[in-house]
């Protein structure tokens, strides 16, 4: 029972990371329509940033400031230089170009980082754990949730109070009618990309904390489009409930389904379970409906 | 659409039909044939025939994924995996069951085709992104799940998939040195390339392509789409398989580190660059993809000396520049080589008059 | 401005020929190592330590007067780029012997190389490779995997468990340790000691826990922790490398496992310390040799000069025991290139038979003397155990075990 509890909790604590980065995935598809598959790699630059700001002695909290900042920054040099060009273009290529931007973005930061693993030394949280009744939860999981939450708290109301975040929203409801009102739809994609570069930067450093730094956390932002496929493509607290989902799962399988298979259950838990829902739920569990006219 | 000079007249269908419509046609064809099988292995040096056998492998894995993106429109993300179930059923087959080589790759075919439909029945519901999704499962279940963890370990440690210089046998023919893995190369993507052209013409590929422009305008016509559909995931499966059981001689040891999802990714790369819905595309990619590469270690190793982290980053900057030429080709020639090579050649047919 | 193109072309190229003109009398090795790929922490330096053995050894004559040339690539741990590296070295670059690295290239390609009759010195130490019945040319200079695992349990067990205070009344209840392995499932080199621990783990009387799949880059372990925790484990055996060992040790920390730990020799050196900080506390682990800088052995200070000398730019305190290492292989081949070489015979199977004749000889770098004969390829009996105190290192066992169990030595030969 204690396992149970244990593996629930962190999951959901986890999930909230990946609910972060899954909100920067589906802000992307809804203003501009791109299936960004270099979302692992997006993940990975925050987090690195994030290192070399806080090895440089920055505090934490700056140096997570400073990572949103540079993420911003590259989000719409990305957008300007790669994807501006797309609109309009079949799917296949825009994804294949978010392919090829994450081999470049990797290759890049094994380039310029190698590949060792580092960690965040002096540790940024304490590391002894908070024992709460039967359940030990390690503070970095804590934290990262409060982060997290705090992070979606204030990206939600982002869109919901502010001038931009209200053009984004119209942009991605219908663009022809935001336009013609006179929306920029320029603007909402660099928009749209800085702040899903900013989201998973902050991801992938609170990933990062967990226990240390290297490619691999690239692999975890590839989880999230289980996520997002999961809650619906569209829909941006199916996002969120999809990364929570998933964390879940990747935990409870994780402790519970390795003793029946030969080991690496974790990594693709949430791969299978997507494709069982999927056969059940073709649109995921909020998305949209396509309906297709001939 | 191509020109056909002054002169040449088609009487029936038949020649109509034909693949080869002019002599001179017919010539280039010849020579092309003379090149590849005679001219090029003897003398070219070891290195380039190892190089070729590369861009034939490449060949033979991109068919499959050719004939779903470009012929059927389902696009997919995993094709890595059947290629890898097809190498590992030929290498177990030839080490467990000692069977020979040619029966274990059309088992292997088999095999790689039936695992394929397995993982295109989700196409019957889905479409777009959600099929990438699915396809993507396929791989990281296949791959990194059932092969790493029970297929690497059928025989214990010590059997490992080793696959020493001999096992490899066509009748009384040892493969094990690079020459006749190029032949048996050159054979296998002549046959699988006429394999592939001629289901095209025939109203198996015509669904296809119907498929691929409007499904529901097509099952509105009556063609019936989830069977084409999966007969194409099970053609490119066996065509995958046929890839893997081919790449199997030209390893010493098997493992699934060569079919990652990067792998896969690759494939669709070769794709997108040489030009979706053509053969040529195929062939034009996997020599682009290949010979780039090559390109840059040459590139790389005289600078090694006074850059020596350039050799030990050199992984990196592969992955870099193969990430960056997908996006430069992408942005400025979308539609591929292929379409540059035939402007290039319709050129060529109405010069020197400019139309 | 063609010509100018033209004639700087040829010259390019000629420039690019140049260098395979000169080079009379040289002798070609070829290293395979892993700077880029899931075990780099270790292999970054150990392929510094085999360029600058390779240039020590150059310095004091080469093969009696012949250089050897050394063609070093990166594999980044991934078995396919190991083998078509091993193409390409012995095809084109026509190499007498190679330099390896990793469990699963070198198991997977060692029918390849005994056909070849190329020797091969790896720097996995996997006890698969010692039965010259099924691995004739496969060699390495430190105590094998199985034998360093079972010199870590025994010397827990004697010193740990029989000696420490703490243990006293469940000993006296007659109650046994007990044992978990955390590991690599599907990784060779990881899985390569397990069924040696177990068997040792038995005869000493321990009682065995599940198994807790670890990958190599693994960054969270907690799940696999707590499924540990439910058994209730003394000792935990750790299979990987540094970067995924340390992760374990700060989880089972964090979590509260209250178990020993003990490491196998990759996954135990000054990085473990500083990845795992406190929690790499009272770890104990199994070292091939001397630590990089100790005092005592022959060839130490010649290890810090080149070091010094061709990488100036890493400071000497980022510098591991794995440099000792590589060092450690390069010496062992050359000693076999040498003999074979006054011998006459200069081939693989020469330098093998060459190598085979190898009795008690001292490498000068602190491990124990190797020896090699034709029936048995295992280089030495001797395991060492250190202990993790206050950040540095002690020592704490050493064990011959062909002297402990002379009976079973034999028996423990390839597994």
């Amino acid at each position: 029972m204690e396992l149970f509890i244990t593996t629930l909790v962190t999951g959901v604590m986890v999930g909230s990371i990946y609910a972060l980065v899954a909100l920067g995935w589906c802000l992307i598809y809804k203003c501009s329509g791109v299936l960004n598959l270099a979302m692992g790699e997006l993940t990975l630059i925050g987090a690195y940033v994030c290192l070399s700001f806080y090895n440089w002695g920055v505090p934490f909290i700056l140096a997570l400031i400073f990572t949103m900042i540079i993420g911003i920054i590259l989000g719409f040099l990305t957008e300007r230089i790669f994807l501006r060009k797309l609109i309009g273009e079949p799917i296949l290529t825009v994804i294949m170009v978010t392919v090829g931007l994450s081999f470049f973005f990797r290759g890049i930061v094994e380039f310029i980082w190698g590949t060792d693993t580092r960690v965040f030394s002096p540790p940024v949280f304490p590391l002894k754990p908070i024992v709460v009744g039967p359940v030990v939860i390690g503070q970095v999981y804590l934290w990262s949730f409060v982060a997290a939450i705090i992070l979606l708290v204030a990206f939600v109301s982002f869109f919901k109070y502010t001038r931009w975040g209200l053009s984004m929203q119209a942009c991605a409801d219908d663009e022809m009618a935001a336009l013609s009102l006179g929306v920029s739809a320029k603007f909402v994609y660099a928009m749209a990309w800085a702040i899903a570069f900013m989201a998973a930067g902050v991801g992938g450093t609170l990933l990062g904390n967990i226990n240390g730094l290297n490619i691999s956390v690239g692999y975890l932002g590839l989880l999230v489009l289980p996520a997002v496929v999961l809650g619906g493509l569209n829909s941006v607290p199916g996002a969120i409930v999809g990364g929570i989902i998933i964390g879940v799962l990747q935990n409870l399988s994780g402790a519970y389904l390795d003793q029946y298979f030969p080991g690496g259950v974790k990594e693709i838990a949430p791969f299978a379970f997507m494709v069982i829902i999927l056969l059940f739920l073709p649109y995921g569990l909020w998305g949209w409906e396509r309906i297709e006219r001939v | 659409m191509s020109w056909l000079p002054c002169g040449v007249y088609h009487e029936n269908y038949k020649q109509d039909h034909r693949w080869w419509q002019t002599k001179f046609v017919w010539g280039k064809m010849i020579f092309l044939f003379l090149f590849v099988y005679v001219l090029f292995p003897r003398f070219a040096g070891l290195y380039w025939i190892g190089v070729a056998n590369i861009i034939g492998y490449t060949v033979l894995s991109a068919l499959g994924v050719q004939l779903l993106i470009g012929y059927c429109g389902q696009i997919t993300l995993g094709h890595a995996a059947f290629i890898a179930v097809g190498a590992y059923v030929c290498a177990l087959s030839i080490l467990m069951f000692h069977l020979p080589y040619v029966v274990s790759m059309i088992i292997a075919a088999f095999i790689a085709g039936l695992w394929s439909v397995l993982f295109g029945l989700p196409s019957a519901k889905v479409k777009g992104f959600y099929l990438i999704m699915t396809t993507m499962a396929a791989q990281f279940i296949t791959v990194d799940f059932i092969l790493t963890q029970y297929v690497s370990r059928i025989g214990g440690r010590g059997v490992a998939f080793s696959l020493p210089p001999g096992t490899i046998k066509i009748g009384p023919w040892v493969i094990d040195n690079d020459v006749e893995i190029y032949y048996l190369m050159v054979i296998l993507v002549t046959l699988c390339t006429l394999a592939l052209a001629n289901l095209l013409r025939s109203r198996v590929g015509r669904a296809w392509i119907a498929i691929r422009d409007n499904d529901i305008a097509a099952e509105a016509l009556g063609v019936n789409i989830v069977k084409y559909k999966l007969l194409a995931f099970f053609v490119a499966g066996v065509f995958g398989g046929v890839a893997g059981a081919f790449w199997v001689c030209n390893l010493a040891a098997l493992s699934p580190e060569h079919f990652m999802w990067s792998w896969s990714l690759w494939l669709v790369g070769v794709i997108l660059i040489g030009g979706v819905g053509s053969i040529h595309g195929v062939f034009f990619g996997s020599m682009f993809m290949v010979l780039v590469l090559e390109a840059l270690k040459f590139a790389i190793a005289p600078l090694a000396p006074t850059f020596p982290q350039l050799q030990m980053k050199f992984l990196f900057l592969k992955e870099a520049a193969f990430g960056l030429a997908i996006c430069l080709f992408l942005l400025y020639e979308p539609n591929g080589m292929a379409y540059r090579w035939w402007q290039i050649k319709n050129y060529f047919n109405l010069w020197p008059f400019s139309y | 401005m063609k010509r100018i193109l033209l004639a700087i072309g040829v010259i390019a190229v000629a420039f690019l020929f140049a260098g395979t003109l000169w080079g009379a009398e040289v002798i070609k090795v070829g290293a395979i190592n892993d700077m880029t790929g899931g075990t780099c922490d270790v292999g970054k330096d150990y392929a510094l330590g085999i360029a600058e053995a390779i240039a020590y050894v150059n310095d004091m004559g080469g093969v009696n007067g012949k250089k050897i040339k050394l063609l070093q690539f990166d594999y980044g741990y991934r078995i396919p780029e190991a083998v078509t590296i091993y193409k390409r070295l012995r095809d084109y670059d026509k190499v007498i012997a190679v330099l390896g690295w990793g469990t699963g290239d070198t198991e997977a390609l060692s029918p390849t190389i005994t056909k070849d009759k190329m020797p091969y010195v790896s720097a996995s130490y996997s006890a698969h490779l010692t039965d010259p019945k099924k691995t004739p040319y496969n060699f390495f200079f430190s105590a094998d995997y199985s034998t360093n695992a079972r010199g870590c349990i025994t010397a827990w067990y004697e010193e740990i468990w029989l000696k420490d205070p703490k243990f006293k009344a469940r000993r006296e209840r007659g109650e046994k340790p007990r044992f978990v392995c955390f590991y690599s499932w599907p990784t060779p080199y990881s899985s390569a000691p397990i069924k040696a621990i177990k068997d040792q783990a038995k005869l000493l009387g321990f009682e065995i826990g599940p198994d807790q799949d670890v990958s190599l880059t693994a960054l969270d372990t907690k799940s696999q922790v707590l499924a540990a925790k439910k058994f209730k484990p003394d000792l935990v055996w750790h299979g990987n490398t540094t970067m995924s060992v340390a992760t374990a040790l700060k989880d089972s920390y964090a979590l509260g496992l209250g178990a020993w730990h003990i490491i196998n020799n990759w996954g135990f050196d000054k990085n473990l310390v500083k990845l795992a900080g406190p929690a790499a506390e009272n770890a104990i682990g199994a070292v091939p040799c001397a630590f990089f800088g100790e005092e005592g052995p022959r060839l130490m200070p010649k290890i810090v000069e080149y070091a010094k000398k061709l990488n100036p730019g890493i400071p000497e305190e980022n510098r591991l025991i794995r440099t000792v290492q590589a060092w450690g292989a390069v010496l062992l081949l050359w000693e076999g290139m040498k003999r074979a070489d006054k011998a006459g015979k200069l081939t693989g199977e020469g330098i093998r038979e060459a190598i085979e004749t190898l009795r008690d000889f001292d490498l000068g770098i602190g491990a124990p003397p190797i020896t090699f004969t034709p029936t048995d390829h295992r280089p030495t009996s001797i395991a060492q155990a250190y202990i993790i105190k206050g950040g540095k290192f002690k020592f704490l066992k050493r064990i011959d075990f062909k002297k402990r169990w002379p009976d079973r030595w034999p028996k423990w030969l390839g597994w």
